[in-house]
């Protein structure tokens, strides 16, 4: 079965090759809103914010309280009466926070990577093309959302020990490294892009690699970039596997060396929001980076080839 | 018309295919066979055959754990689908800000556990923020038990539940819209079609697979909570271990040196089997849309 | 017992749970812990690892002291320190233990211990060490040695105990005196009465669902002799939780409290929600620390019955490849010397029978700090673990969802005390 010939998806209406939608003109018309709509809006977003921002602005207030602060009161006190940063200083003086982050964005680098690049090869051959088995793999994925993974940690480490990456930050990033839930969101993505385009393309002798590369990447890069989020902080934010993989603590990542804050004897709830502060902050700077493509996807790619 | 050589699927594919098959097909296999040992974390098990299953079916825990769950998935699937799906259209446009907006909007899914459940604590308990508000507008004459009753507390963590979904799955919905074609937006604007009409016209089903996927991932992790109800129940399960979910009765079979992992991964199977009938049906819901 | 071993499907399940870091077959209820090869005289030298936990970065400067001073005693070793975080420390024990690579020396509490003693993970130190018994408290070395074991796992390194705390304006407030406070807990009942009653049901004094502790405390007898069965569903410990289930349905303890988690008595005392909490004799600086206004009102007091000895202690692992070092290390981190040193930097006790006399631990220099650890020295010598190790992980987590159900009134207090011995039993023998 070498030739495959119908596409991979049922097309209802045959398209002329060549023709493909129109680019997408400016949308100013669409865009502009009444002033009514924008207070609206506005009241919307401020109301939900309201209910969302609670545990950051906990956190934040508290780190910044100062130690004669009592952080425990009835009614949580949103202001620091004694606001004072030295607890950020003082979190940087007891663990070396640049290493952590450093080791931390090491792996994290690597999840990210390995997810953008395995999951979307792997939605782009499930979604556009036709290949034997195509549904028992899909199935598969699918499956894996629902394995029994809650007592298999054990023997994930084992696997990793044996491929020698114990204690190591590769070893920390492997398992990650392809989720399943991502190759999920990409197959979606790329399946909601008009087949007729593809038709286009290969009736124009774009192969695999050109369509994936130049009509299906372009299209889908929200969803690339809500899987480097995923990624991004599902590795940023673990904590038990790397505390697993990890035996030597200058490799550990940026959640096992905060863990330090909260030693046997002492804890100092400031201090730990401050780290937890800390290791917000690159969330916070991935999240507000990636969602600028979420809405590039269609303006700028629908059809190259 | 030669499409692509057979192999190519294949060799797009078997990077992830790899990795699902080292880790997470291997381990669970793994699982199966511990379930039929009586295996702690460390050291020995021997064989027990299907006794694990035999205990299983007089849990009582069991029981409320599979119910619990249940309840979980039917409240939490329609909020779930369905605002954050909302909160996205609302989001979508550029305004000024708009970027601190879905920022904040996501930050409750990255918040630590610990702080959530302070405040959440002390939204809920006896003389939290709700209660004292009630108390005020003299609706209720004495603080409702939401952290300690077991209905309430189960209620109070799918409250939870729901109110870190609507940022996780916000964004989802957000790179889908994107692929929506803005020219169908358009067009219906023009034709003068209300806002109304148009979400339910154009952006439902333009994301409809996306609704889908979404709601085979709420159904799972609804099935498979652990971490509200952990928080809220202080780690216990409520009195009884009655708001126990499966997981988390996984969890505290399986924890420390002299876990029961045999049981543990008994249990395990059984809540795959539980959640996989769920996915099924709404993969076969999504199937039937992309043919039709 | 070893009837059903999986000796047919050996091939395929031995791959498999390897992979688990489950080797079936080994489960050998073997009596006897893994001797050591050598004694203590043999010549120390040589690399060895020593793994402490969450003594990092705040005891950096004396861990690392304690190991010069060691390398310096024993020419030509090398210890690699490795200091693990707080959280997680059970799971990062246990794949270490799966692996086969506990480190030489490993800080280890008694019920972290006892599992891996039984595995023969753990040397018997005693048996290196004959002076053992004679240099270190009773009821330190008691606790590495356990019921179906013979040895002694572990050298007894810090202890401590709990004491009470009051709020002394929250007892001003309805009357009473914190310098006197309950001594029973009858007379704590009844306090926790008044407090209810006087504010109007709007100040707390007990925050805390009792547990296996209080019932040994009651006289009631946990677990059989052969260490086999638990035995706490007995009428004495029915008649206590009796009195706490009255007492809650009176109203006199937080309704949230059924759900809390461990230590959030002390969460809550800190918040200044309840007048009582018991804790470690450091634990007054924490509550100052966390909130200020409390300065100045909380007052320590002797515990109520038998206190609660909580030990650590260092074991050494069975596959060390230099055993002399590593008992060396052990018996020298822990030695009284070096106890009494940390003891100084933190309010931890020594378990050395040489530093009972420290004037240190017994004279106060007049702060409420120091009367908290000078209460809590004077304790120790009546301390006991009144739970034992046995119970960890799942076995706790069942009994006390029982007692939070009897507690709630949703079952008698014998059926839950009965429910949770099944669970319990059924746990222990598996």
């Amino acid at each position: 079965m070498s030739i495959v010939t119908d596409p991979a998806r049922p097309v209802e209406v045959p398209v002329e090759p060549g023709t493909a939608k129109p680019r997408r003109r400016g949308s100013f018309g669409f865009n502009s809103i009444s002033p009514t709509e924008k207070v609206v809006r506005y009241l919307l977003l401020v109301f939900v914010l309201l209910i969302t921002i609670g545990p950051f602005l906990w956190q934040l207030s508290t780190s910044l309280k100062g130690s004669g602060e009592d952080i425990y009161t009835r009614i949580p006190r949103l202001l620091p009466s004694q606001p004072t940063l030295s607890h950020y200083g003082e979190v940087a003086d007891t663990i070396p926070v640049w290493d952590y982050m450093k080791n931390s964005l090491l792996v994290a680098v690597l999840v990210v990577g390995g997810n953008i690049v395995g999951s979307s090869l792997a939605g782009f051959a499930l979604s556009r093309l036709q290949f034997r088995f195509r549904r028992i793999v899909l199935g598969l994925f699918l499956a894996t959302l629902v394995l029994p993974g809650e007592v298999t940690i054990i023997s994930q480490y084992v696997t990793v020990r044996e491929l020698g990456l114990a204690n190591t930050l590769f070893g920390v990033a492997l398992p990650g490294m392809i989720g399943a839930l991502n190759v999920l969101l990409m197959f979606n993505a790329f399946r909601s892009l008009p087949i007729e385009v593809d038709q286009a393309a290969v009736v124009d002798g774009a192969n695999v690699w050109q369509r994936f590369v130049y009509i299906g990447l372009p299209s889908v890069r929200g969803t690339i970039s809500v899987v480097a989020i995923f990624a991004f902080i599902g590795a940023w934010d673990d904590f038990l596997w790397p505390l697993i993989v990890l035996t030597d603590p200058d490799k550990y990542t940026l959640t096992v060396g905060l863990q330090y804050l909260s030693g046997t004897f002492s804890n100092n709830p400031r201090l730990i929001a401050a780290g937890t502060m800390i290791a917000f902050i690159p969330i916070v700077i991935v999240f507000a980076v990636c969602q600028r493509f979420f809405f590039k996807g269609v303006e700028e790619g629908a059809v190259k080839g | 018309m030669k499409y692509h050589r057979w192999f190519t699927p294949w060799v797009l594919i078997i990077p992830a295919l790899a990795w699902l098959l080292v880790f997470n097909l291997w381990p669970s296999i793994n699982t199966v066979i511990l379930s039929f040992t009586n295996a702690r974390p460390i050291g020995g098990g021997t064989f027990v055959g299907l006794k694990n299953f035999e205990t299983l079916l007089h849990d009582e825990q069991l029981r409320y754990a599979l119910l619990n769950s249940v309840i979980y998935m039917v409240v939490c699937l329609p909020f779930l689908t369905i605002f954050p799906l909302l909160l996205a259209v609302l989001v979508e446009k550029k305004l000024p800000g708009i970027t601190f907006f879905r920022t904040a909007f996501y930050t409750p899914v990255v918040a630590s556990a610990v702080v959530v459940a302070l405040i959440w604590q002390w939204i809920l308990d006896d003389r939290g923020l709700v209660n004292g508000l009630a108390e005020k507008l003299g609706v209720i004459s004495g603080p409702l038990p939401f952290l300690s009753d077991q209905w309430l507390l189960l209620l109070s963590a799918i409250s939870l539940t729901i109110w870190k979904g609507l940022g996780y799955y916000m964004i989802i919905y957000l790179a889908a819209l994107g692929n929506v074609g803005r020219e169908l937006h358009e067009a219906a604007a023009v034709d003068g079609a209300s806002a109304f009409r148009r979400f339910v016209n154009v952006t439902i089903p333009g994301v409809r697979g996306t609704m889908v996927l979404i709601s085979i991932l709420i159904s799972v992790s609804a099935l498979r909570v652990f971490s509200e109800l952990f928080i809220l129940s202080g780690g216990k399960g409520g009195p009884g271990g009655r708001d126990n979910s499966v997981v988390m009765l996984i969890q505290q079979y399986s924890q420390g040196f002299e876990g029961n992992l045999g049981y543990a991964s008994a249990l395990s199977i059984v809540l795959f089997f539980v959640t996989v009938v769920p996915m099924l049906v709404l993969a076969r819901l999504n199937r039937k849309g992309v043919e039709a | 017992m070893r009837s059903r071993r999986l000796s047919v499907v050996a091939g395929l399940a031995a791959t498999a749970l390897a992979l688990a870091g489950c080797g079936l077959g080994s489960s050998d209820d073997t009596s006897s812990g893994s001797k050591p090869t050598v004694d203590a005289n043999t010549q120390v030298t040589g690399e060895v690892s020593l793994q402490t936990w969450a003594l990092k970065p705040k005891f950096t400067t004396y861990v690392e002291g304690v190991i010069k001073a060691f390398e310096a005693k024993y020419p030509g070793t090398k210890v690699t320190w490795l200091d693990q975080p707080g959280d997680g420390y059970d799971k990062k024990v246990l794949s270490q233990a799966s692996a086969g690579q506990l480190p030489d020396v490993v800080n280890l509490p008694p019920d972290f211990a006892l599992p891996l003693a039984k595995q023969n993970l753990l040397l018997d130190v005693a048996a290196a060490d004959p002076k053992l018994s004679e240099e270190y408290v009773e009821g330190g070395v008691q606790a590495y040695q356990y019921q179906g074991q013979t040895g002694t796992f572990g050298y007894p390194w810090y202890l401590n105990t709990d004491i009470d705390y009051w709020n002394s304006a929250k007892f001003a407030a309805v009357g009473l005196d914190a310098k006197n406070p309950p001594k029973t807990f009858d007379e704590l009942l009844a306090a926790a009465k008044v407090m209810h009653d006087k504010s109007g049901g709007k100040e707390y004094l007990m925050s805390r669902l009792p547990g296996i502790g209080d019932f040994t405390n009651a006289g009631v007898k946990v677990l059989s002799d052969d260490g086999k069965t638990f035995t706490f569903n007995t009428p004495e410990a029915v008649a206590l939780l009796d009195k706490y289930r009255a007492a809650y349905a009176a109203g006199y303890l937080p309704r949230d409290i059924l759900t809390q988690e461990y230590l959030g008595n002390s969460k809550l005392f800190t918040q200044g929600k309840v007048a009582w909490t018991t804790g470690g004799g450091n634990a007054i600086q924490d509550f100052v620390k966390d909130n200020p206004s409390l300065k100045g009102k909380v007052v320590p007091s002797p515990a109520l019955d038998t206190p609660p000895l909580y030990v650590q202690g260092l074991s050494v692992s069975a596959k060390t490849k230099n055993q002399a070092a590593a008992i060396a290390l052990a018996r020298f981190v822990t030695n009284a010397e070096n106890q009494a040193a940390f003891a100084k930097i933190v309010n931890i006790f020594p378990s050395t029978k040489a530093s009972a006399n420290d004037p240190y631990f017994s004279k106060s220099d007049g702060t409420p700090e120091s009367d908290a650890k000078v209460l809590a020295f004077a304790s120790l010598a009546k301390a006991k673990s009144l739970q034992p190790a046995v119970i960890s992980g799942a076995t706790n987590d069942f009994i006390n969802q029982q007692i939070s159900l009897a507690i709630a009134g949703k079952v008698t207090s014998k059926a839950a005390l009965d429910a949770a011995v099944a669970k319990a039993n059924q746990l222990l023998a598996q």
